[in-house]
């Protein structure tokens, strides 16, 4: 790391690099312009009124953060008034025990104004003024011109800041480099960039648009990156340290003072996995990315490695490699191949378009320049419980395994059209509202003239989160072994059992506990009841989309917040062996030590569990891992293959943990002596210390594959 | 054709190269005071009683046909037991059972992993491994046996064909100690690992660390001395631990207590076979 970083890293730690917003007074007679021109117009001189964060360490500026006075980006959704309304009636606030609302990412399109610059998305809004009639229609392209036009001042003001800068400092080569920053924003974001430089400048300052993920970062640098490198305009050692700063900028866009500014879910991005033509994309500047972050002592941003079945055993080792030793825990793996197999075969995109997908948020697949659709979370063990407590008459008479799994899915089918009812609710509201700074870089905003808020983009996908659906297969396991197979505990007293919250059967729960043949354990029985529920998630989401079109694909993340105590402490006892109000489980597999067949057997029955590729959604697999089978070398090379191996039987996701039960258990009681202890939970890590208790006692309680 | 087996572990880092399934048979030939897998020394099925996790709950006594009396090996009382106090160890497998279980996991061996066959001592049983072994080499997987040694060398003679490797314990060379620590003589397993590395297998030698016991210079130099004639990959130095106690209790046997070595011990003794 070079000097110049890490005085960025220390003012970036301090906090001191967060762009507080600027207050600004509005003229109040612009109240009687038509909606689209006050909004647009406060925006604009919100953003004038702005200044960059200048040091004289820095070789860019220009990233600024909205408040709530102006309708401002996407992504905090702040001034939306529609948004507004519906977090304050329903965010964190689960409907009927079954349903909450949840927060959107999305990734803006940086591709395109790395080609066009914003002269070219003004060039595009000008031909659409021609193309539309429709008044509404018009004056929303009219909005995005001006704020194009706003952006474009806004990195003039920027540039007038650096080269007052530049006449401050005494060093040389900072002097340099703000000259040249103060030059580049003369043509930048304005004009496509001409250099690896400017084109990070473009993504730096354009992600005040929507400060949420940059997308798929090695796709679209590296045509600069290789023609600087080949014309010895820049080196290896240039394009880290420009990476670099751009990473502290994504770590110091989030207030030091909010608890997101040591989470990594916060601004999440890919790297390579198929090119449109069919070819593993991972490259130098792939390995760049992953080094450069690696060496900062951030939370922010987490990547996740795109895996596909021609990535060489080399490339995943060498990420496997970075991930043990990347102390934050910010690397993540996913799988191509499953992947594209559900958005080509259950969405229908072509492949060259299915390919442009990145994941935001925890692990949300989203495409370039787009939101993910519907994402409510869903308590999904509701179903059983419906069954145990409101239909148990049917429950005891039926007569077969398939008789009851026949009202289950009956159960299951009225609990999602409910679900789906309530998500497309929310999606009616969000669309009441108009963005404009985030629109100017989202797909299909300027040739539909619809703000994204309103589903502009064609390639999108709807990903509502089913909690708790290991509790559901589990359920469903207990029932068929001990009922219907082993015919040794009878309905009626499972029935019983559970009304009296295993009051009086506490030896029948032991047994389940004990002897159930729970998800993970790669049993004939587990695997069979486990695939049967995705066939019918499969069945019941395939020709299925939502209100704006968009295909459902079935996700289990739980995110930042803790649905799946509220849900669990409204859910009555469950078969699998959970009680009444006990929390639900999150993410496809965590099983909490009821695996007991060890890692093979448990990441077996994660890779064969769903066939057809319906929960490629937002989804999650969390595997706790001892420590010794990565810090031992020969013991890593295993590792590395069981995981290679995941991936060709069809695992979508895995993220490590690397943990001593000792230690967590210890944490809880001197969390002062273990404040840098750092675990992941779904899709997220953060300091295990600051995780409310009921996670603490989930991540302790989850197995640890110690071989 | 079945035979007693009393774990089949999947996803092992620590049974030979890569990643393997091993097969854990019940019944050994030798009674080494340190053991770790007590439970594995009777050839018949049992019950083990970690009383420990008793809670004194009196489901087994009411449940077992004849009240706990005698045991005729049903497994009631574990599926009965609601804190797993009670477990039968034992069950039987035919060669076709086992080997779909280690199919299972055919995907992760790779090059470099695949089963190992375990115990107890698997060799005990030559024609049921043979029948497992000959599976397994037709399904393509890698195959490991774990052996003690202490059998016939015809029993060697007809595993040898279908074998990839060898894992094969050598507790010391001296006879009188061999004896006083695992009640056999040990000239034949000395014997038998002179032939099978004329054979040309492949072999990793094993070599426990029991203070106490085997740690001694002058009996490591023996080892190393009989080992530097012999063709072997690799020799591990095992060291004792005491995870396995508490199974001593449970099978109704009394452990012998060692102590556990330091981590510059295990340094040294690892020394004596650096190459
Ligand atoms: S059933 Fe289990 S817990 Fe109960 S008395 Fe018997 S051994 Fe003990
Ligand atoms: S295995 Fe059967 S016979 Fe033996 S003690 Fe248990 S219940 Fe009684």
């Amino acid at each position: 790391m070079t000097d110049r970083i890490r005085k960025l890293v220390e003012l970036t730690k301090a906090g001191n690099m967060y762009n507080y917003p600027r207050d600004v007074e509005f003229d109040r007679e612009d109240l009687f312009l038509l909606r689209q021109d006050r909004e647009s117009k406060r925006l604009c001189e919100f953003i004038l009124a702005q200044e960059p964060v200048i040091t004289e360490y820095q070789t860019m500026t220009g990233f600024f953060n909205c408040s709530s006075v102006v309708v401002g980006d996407a992504f905090r959704r702040m001034g939306h008034e529609h948004f507004e309304k519906l977090l304050k009636d329903f965010y964190l606030k689960p409907i009927d025990n079954l349903s909450t609302f949840e927060w959107q990412h999305a990734t803006a399109d940086y591709d395109k104004v790395l080609r066009v610059g914003i002269k070219g998305i003004v060039a595009e809004i000008d031909a659409a003024l021609d193309k539309f009639v429709d008044d509404e229609q018009i004056e929303f392209l009219k909005a995005l011109k001006r704020v194009a036009e706003t952006l474009i001042m806004w990195a003039r003001k920027c540039s007038q800041r650096a080269s007052e800068a530049a006449s401050k400092t005494e060093n040389p080569e900072y002097k340099r480099n703000l000259i040249e920053l103060s030059e580049s924003l003369k043509r930048v974001p304005e004009n496509p960039p001409a250099t690896f430089y400017e084109a990070v400048l473009t993504i730096y300052i354009c992600f005040s648009a929507d400060p949420d993920s940059v997308g798929m970062l090695d796709r679209y640098l590296s045509p600069f990156y290789f023609k600087d490198l080949s014309a010895g305009a820049i080196t290896r050692e240039n394009a880290i340290e420009y990476l670099q700063e751009l990473f502290l900028m994504l770590q110091s866009c989030t207030d030091k003072n909010s608890k997101n500014f040591t989470r990594g879910g916060e601004s999440h991005f890919c790297i390579r996995g198929y090119l449109p033509d069919g070819e593993d994309g991972f490259n130098d500047l792939s390995r760049l990315i992953v080094e450069s972050l690696i060496e900062l002592p951030t939370y922010i941003p987490q990547i996740t490695v795109r895996w596909t079945s021609k990535t060489s055993r080399e490339t995943f080792r060498f990420c496997m490699d970075c991930e043990r030793k990347d102390t934050f825990g910010r690397i993540a793996f996913q799988n191509d191949e499953k992947r594209l197999k559900c958005f080509t075969g259950i969405c229908g995109f072509p492949f060259e378009k299915a390919v442009g997908y990145t994941t935001v948020g925890c692990n949300e697949p989203a495409f370039v320049g787009a939101v993910t659709g519907s994402n409510s979370k869903i308590n999904f063990l509701k179903s059983v419980e419906t069954l145990f407590f409101k239909m148990s008459d049917e429950v005891i008479s039926a007569g077969s395994f398939d008789e009851f799994y026949a009202l289950f899915t009956n159960v299951m089918s009225a609990d999602m059209d409910r679900a789906c009812a309530y998500d497309d609710k929310f999606n009616i509201e969000r669309s009441k509202d108009i963005n404009y700074l985030s629109s100017l870089l989202f797909q299909g905003c300027v040739e539909k003239a619809r703000s994204l808020t309103q589903g502009s983009a064609d390639y999108v996908i709807a990903s509502p989160m089913l909690l708790g659906i290991t509790n559901v297969i589990d359920s469903l396991i207990v029932v068929k072994q001990f009922v219907y197979d082993e015919k040794s505990v009878p309905m009626r007293t499972l029935v019983s059992a559970l009304q009296s919250d295993w009051q009086g059967y506490e030896d029948l729960r032991r047994t389940i506990l004990r002897r159930g043949d729970f998800f993970g354990n790669d049993t004939d029985l587990s695997n069979s009841v486990a695939q049967r529920v995705y066939r019918s998630l499969y069945e019941y989401y395939k020709d299925k989309k939502n209100i704006f079109g968009y295909h459902f694909l079935v996700g289990d993340l739980l995110g930042y917040n803790e649905h799946h105590k509220w849900f669990g402490s409204k859910t009555k006892a469950t078969p699998d062996g959970r009680a009444a109000g006990d929390i639900i489980k999150f993410g496809l597999g965590q099983s909490e030590g009821r695996d007991r067949h060890g890692l093979t057997a448990y990441l077996n029955s994660v890779a064969k569990v769903d066939p057809f590729a319906i929960a490629c959604g937002s989804t999650v697999t969390n595997v706790s891992l001892d420590e010794k089978l990565i810090t031992d070398d020969e013991n890593f090379e295993k590792t590395v293959n069981i995981f290679e191996t995941y991936f060709r039987l069809g695992g979508v996701h895995f993220q490590l943990t690397y943990v001593k039960k000792e230690d967590l258990i210890k944490a809880r009681v001197t969390p002062e002596q273990y404040g840098n202890l750092r675990v992941r939970v779904s899709g997220f890590s953060d300091y295990f210390v600051n995780l409310p208790p009921d996670i603490q006692e989930d991540v302790i309680r989850r197995t640890e594959h110690v071989e | 054709m079945k035979a007693l087996i009393f774990d089949i572990q999947r996803g092992s880092y620590v049974d030979g190269p890569g990643i393997r399934t091993t097969v854990f048979f019940k019944g050994c030939n030798l009674r080494c005071k340190w053991c770790h897998n007590p439970e594995s020394r009777s050839t018949s099925a049992q019950i083990l009683f970690y009383k420990d996790k008793c809670i004194s709950c009196g489901k087994c006594a009411q449940v077992c046909p004849h009240g706990l009396k005698k045991c005729t090996l049903c497994g009631k009382c574990e599926t009965f037991c609601p804190t797993s106090a009670r477990k039968l160890c034992g069950v039987l497998y035919t060669p076709d059972e086992i080997v779909s279980e280690i199919l299972k996991d055919k995907p992760y061996y790779g090059n470099s992993g695949g089963v190992t066959f375990s115990g107890g001592e698997c060799m005990l049983n030559v024609g049921f491994l043979e029948e497992c072994l000959r599976l397994c080499k037709s399904s393509g997987v890698n195959i490991a046996v774990d052996t003690a040694g202490n059998v016939k060398w015809a029993s060697f003679e007809r595993v040898l064909p279908l074998t990839d490797l060898f894992l094969y314990d050598v507790k010391c060379v001296s006879p009188d100690l061999h004896v006083l620590g695992t009640g056999a003589d040990n000239r034949l397993i000395l014997d038998n690992l002179a032939k099978l590395s004329r054979s040309g297998a492949k072999i990793i030698v094993r070599v426990p660390l029991i203070p106490g016991f085997n740690d001694d210079e002058r009996e490591f130099v023996k080892i190393a001395d009989l080992l530097s004639g012999l063709n072997i990959v690799k020799v591990e130095v095992l060291p004792y631990h005491s995870m396995g106690e508490h199974k001593w209790a449970a099978a109704g046997l009394s452990p012998t207590r060692y102590r556990v070595p330091s981590a510059s011990e295990i340094e040294k003794f690892r020394g004596f076979f650096a190459k």
